[in-house]
């Protein structure tokens, strides 16, 4: 643990949490700066109990300071309190295990989880005195570098960063390194360095790339303005996760944050293909992790950590082969040490049931559907394989097993909706609850009631799906919609065994400009900031107003990002990056979509995105013929 | 079965990590030291651990105290070995006394606390041991305590045992009652100690030092306290009644 700290005594005990910025938590990794060549201050750009439960960055801290040469520290953002003290007394923003200046690193990564973290992007950048545009940057500054889900359409905040790492962490950073280590005192420009860095496979230095738009706004052409430069960057990919890197000494933090247990990855990717989810796109194919590897790392995790809980992590923990052995060798273990085991992202039917039974408390534990949708042609419109029948049957399965709570997601504003696919909302969670009455009668609900809880989010199009050409709806429609499925559950018979829950409309409107954004929006963002705007996610500091205030003044329309329908040439932002499924493949699931029909899934067929290039993962399996 | 009673110090950065942290932190250590704890029994059990008193965020310690049960273990040395092993820097277990059967939780055994004080640089506050040390001459030192009920009334001389100064280092060091029935915080002294001079308080002035926890006792010589576990009968203090 550092002995020496940034901040004063008195100013640790006058803010809230003095635990998010003194380090030293287990597992920290502590070095000797004098021995090493490279340091790295990785940011998750939001407070730190959301930015410690994050995965990604733990997998790369745990790589980054394998290397002998580099040495890997953390930066979250400093929460309001802490910035008011840091600005008015004029402290610089350091890295938690060595207390040093961020200024002062060769290094800051930020991982990009959610567009609504990109004003506190800026935050670091001023609170650590680094310019904000990558053109105003020295050899003084460290290389300003951004990877994670929202890389892959990074052009609304392409002026902030010199590189975009698109893909997998695991695989390109360690020549990133070394070429830094052979020019950093060569006497090259920064810039100059940039260019070789934009050489490496995976690497997107948006200042190497010019636009040129039309005179209706959208994209003429994005071209490198070196010859030697790719024309398209394409994601990085692990070709075989268990013989990557994958941290059995996670940091533990002192305080509670949000993933407080050991999280342990069983694949990459998903099968599913929903047309409107993102990272059902972004990590094709999908790629299971060796079992045995997977047991090793479980039992090695939970000895370096003292964790009293195992979480299992992927898009859909139902499509892991080998699920059922995973789990009673989790169970077994986990018992004899008296941990937890949390299952997330299971899809309910009898085998679910039997292993939640055994490790949830039934009477406590909830179950969990996400139809997304309220109609079966609304979810054959959005590729959602989950059918009413399939949600009654599961639940019948359950209320026998002793469950009584039921949660419910939906989509609202989704391609082609109508009133049918909102009103059916209230219709499906009607269903559930007379089920209840009729599976479990009187004498056996022990004065407990059925009781359900359906919550609608906005649907927000995002880059590289099928909807990324679909309009999306505007605030006022959002809330009627919200309105028309309370009216819609309020009417039903069992009404008052459901609670309705819906997200607020202004920061959908925000995500949904910034997720198909360009790089006018630079400008907006730092006006935006400068003008008090940060912690965007969080509903207590997000002010819609000040934004909409900041489209006007910039002169930039927001509406030309979200309700605007396209066409099916446009050219996006994000075309000059590939994700490894093709825009001709999504264009055709657009079409498909349109015409109301579903599409098959990876392990049943092929539908030809481009992923099969990989060769790995799903692709390679045999097809299940039913 | 075995019950322990740990003693562990507290210093350096990890002074800021609250109590219930604290105890989060030795539930995950006591499962990378793989000690065979008891745990409570129920759905979800949990391994029950029982400190003697809470320590303020910010304040460091050399003499706090933890009770545990262990289904079995090869010596006390072995279970201070493994758990030191796996600590961070700052806490540190010191000794480790196995009880009796019997024996009440120290949580309910303890009296009294040995502080060592001083005010922070940003306090501006140089000749501060002279003035306390006069206003704890004091024959009554009135002050209003709050209670969960409200406020009441108190005399914290009645609740200081002893007291020293080292004017030279600027500190003093002072036993204090700490117990279920009346604790008096180092805290308090000096807000009314700053009050007596015309000043205002800032408990962000003072830095606070636990050196030990005392238990009370009897022998021959009658009534005293002592640290919890020592083996230096010279550290026993008689008091009367």
């Amino acid at each position: 643990m550092n002995l020496n700290l940034a901040l004063s005594d008195e100013t640790l005990l006058s803010i809230e949490k003095p635990e998010r910025y003194i380090g030293g938590e287990v597992n920290c990794v502590m070095k000797d700066k004098e021995k090493v060549d490279i340091r790295f201050a990785f940011c998750f750009p939001d407070v730190y109990e959301i930015g410690m439960s994050h995965l990604g960055i733990q997998i790369l801290y745990g790589m980054f300071n394998s290397y002998e040469d580099v040495w890997c520290e953390r930066v979250y953002s400093p929460w309001m309190d802490m910035d008011a003290v840091m600005r008015s007394q004029d402290i610089p923003l350091f890295a938690l295990e060595s207390q040093d200046k961020v200024k002062d690193f060769d290094f800051l990564g930020f991982t990009l989880q959610y567009e609504m973290c990109y004003t506190n992007i800026l935050q670091i950048l001023d609170l650590s005195k680094i310019p904000f545009k990558t053109k105003d940057r020295t050899w003084d500054d460290p290389i300003v570098i951004g990877g994670g889900p929202c890389t892959y359409n990074p052009e609304p905040i392409a002026d902030f960063f010199d590189i975009f790492y698109i893909g997998e962490g695991e695989t390109r950073y360690r020549e990133l390194f070394d070429l830094y280590k052979k020019l950093k005192d060569s006497g090259i420009s920064r810039s100059e360095f940039l260019h070789q860095v934009a050489k490496i496979p995976g690497m997107y230095v948006p200042s190497l790339y010019d636009v040129k738009y039309k005179e209706d706004g959208t994209i003429l052409s994005m071209e490198p303005i070196f010859d030697d430069l790719p024309k398209t960057i394409y994601k990085e990919m692990c070709l075989d996760l268990s013989k990557e890197f994958y941290p059995t000494k996670p940091v533990v933090p002192y305080i509670k944050v949000t993933q407080d247990r050991v999280v342990l990855e069983i694949m990459r990717g998903c099968i599913r293909g929903c047309r409107f989810c993102q990272a059902g796109q972004l990590y094709k194919p999908l790629r299971e992790k060796d079992i045995e590897y997977l047991k090793k790392i479980a039992i090695e995790s939970l000895k370096n950590t003292g964790y009293e809980e195992i979480s299992l992590s992927s898009l859909s923990s139902s499509d892991y082969s080998k699920l059922p052995e995973l789990l009673d060798f989790l169970i077994d273990k986990c018992n004899e040490k008296k941990i937890n085991i949390s299952l997330p992202s299971l899809r309910i039917d009898a085998f679910s049931l039997d292993v939640m039974s055994k490790v949830q408390d039934v009477k406590k534990s909830s179950l969990t559907f996400a139809p997304e949708a309220g109609t079966q042609r609304m979810r054959d419109v959005i590729n959602k394989g989950l059918t009413e029948e399939d949600i009654l049957r599961g639940s019948e399965q359950a209320f026998l097993g002793g469950w009584n709570k039921v949660k419910l997601y939906f989509m609202l504003g989704l391609p082609g909706e109508t009133d049918e696919d909102i009103l059916g909302i209230g219709d499906i969670a009607n269903k559930i609850a007379a089920l209840y009455f009729e599976t479990v009668p009187k004498e056996k609900r022990n004065g407990r009631t059925i009781d359900i809880v359906a919550s609608t989010s906005f649907f927000v199009p995002k880059p590289f799906t099928p909807f990324q050409w679909a309009r999306m709806n505007t605030k006022e429609e959002f809330l009627d919609k919200a309105n028309k499925t309370r009216k819609g559950i309020m009417a039903q018979l069992n009404q008052k065994h459901i609670k309705y829950n819906w997200h607020e409309a202004d920061a959908s409107m925000m995500e949904g400009i910034f997720a198909r954004g360009d790089r006018k929006l630079c400008d907006v963002i730092l006006k935006a900031y400068e003008k008090g705007c940060i912690f965007d996610a969080w509903s207590e500091f997000f002010e819609f107003g000040k934004w909409m205030e900041t489209f006007e003044e910039c002169g930039i329309d927001p509406f030309f990002y979200t309700t605007r329908e396209r066409k099916d040439d446009e050219i996006f932002p994000w075309d000059i990056l590939n994700c490894g499924v093709t825009k001709e493949f999504l264009l055709r699931e657009w079409h498909t979509a349109q015409k109301g029909l579903p599409s098959t899934n990876c392990r049943k067929g092929c539908l030809g995105c481009g992923a099969a290039s990989y060769g790995v993962g799903v692709c390679k399996e045999e097809k299940i013929v039913e | 079965m075995n019950k322990l009673r740990l003693k562990f110090s507290k210093n350096g950065p990890i002074k800021f990590i609250g109590h219930l942290d604290l105890m989060r932190y030795f539930q995950k250590a006591i499962r990378r030291a793989d000690i065979d704890i008891k745990y409570s029994e129920g759905f979800s059990p949990h391994q029950v651990l029982s400190f003697a008193q809470p320590l303020s965020v910010g304040a460091t310690s050399d003499g706090e105290y933890l009770d545990m049960t262990v289904n079995s273990m090869t010596s006390t040395q072995d279970i201070m070995d493994r758990l030191n092993s796996v600590m961070n820097e700052g806490v540190e277990i010191r000794a480790i006394k196995e009880l009796s059967e019997g024996e009440d939780k120290a949580m309910t055994l303890s009296v009294a606390a040995r502080y060592s004080l001083r005010l922070r640089d940003s306090a501006d506050f140089d000749d501060w041991t002279y003035k306390l040390e006069k206003y704890l001459a004091n024959d009554k030192l009135p002050a209003m305590k709050k209670t969960k009920s409200g406020e009441k009334e108190i005399d914290m001389k009645q609740m200081i045992f002893n007291y020293s100064f080292d004017h030279e280092n600027r500190k003093v060091e002072m036993l204090l009652s700490m117990s279920s029935k009346e604790t008096l915080k180092p805290a308090l002294i000096f807000e009314y100690f700053y009050k007596s001079v015309d000043r205002e308080f800032d408990t962000k002035f003072l830095d606070i030092h636990r050196i030990d926890i005392y238990r009370s006792g009897s022998d021959s010589s009658g009534n005293y306290i002592e640290p919890f576990i020592t083996s230096d009968t010279n550290e026993r203090i008689y008091i009367n009644g």
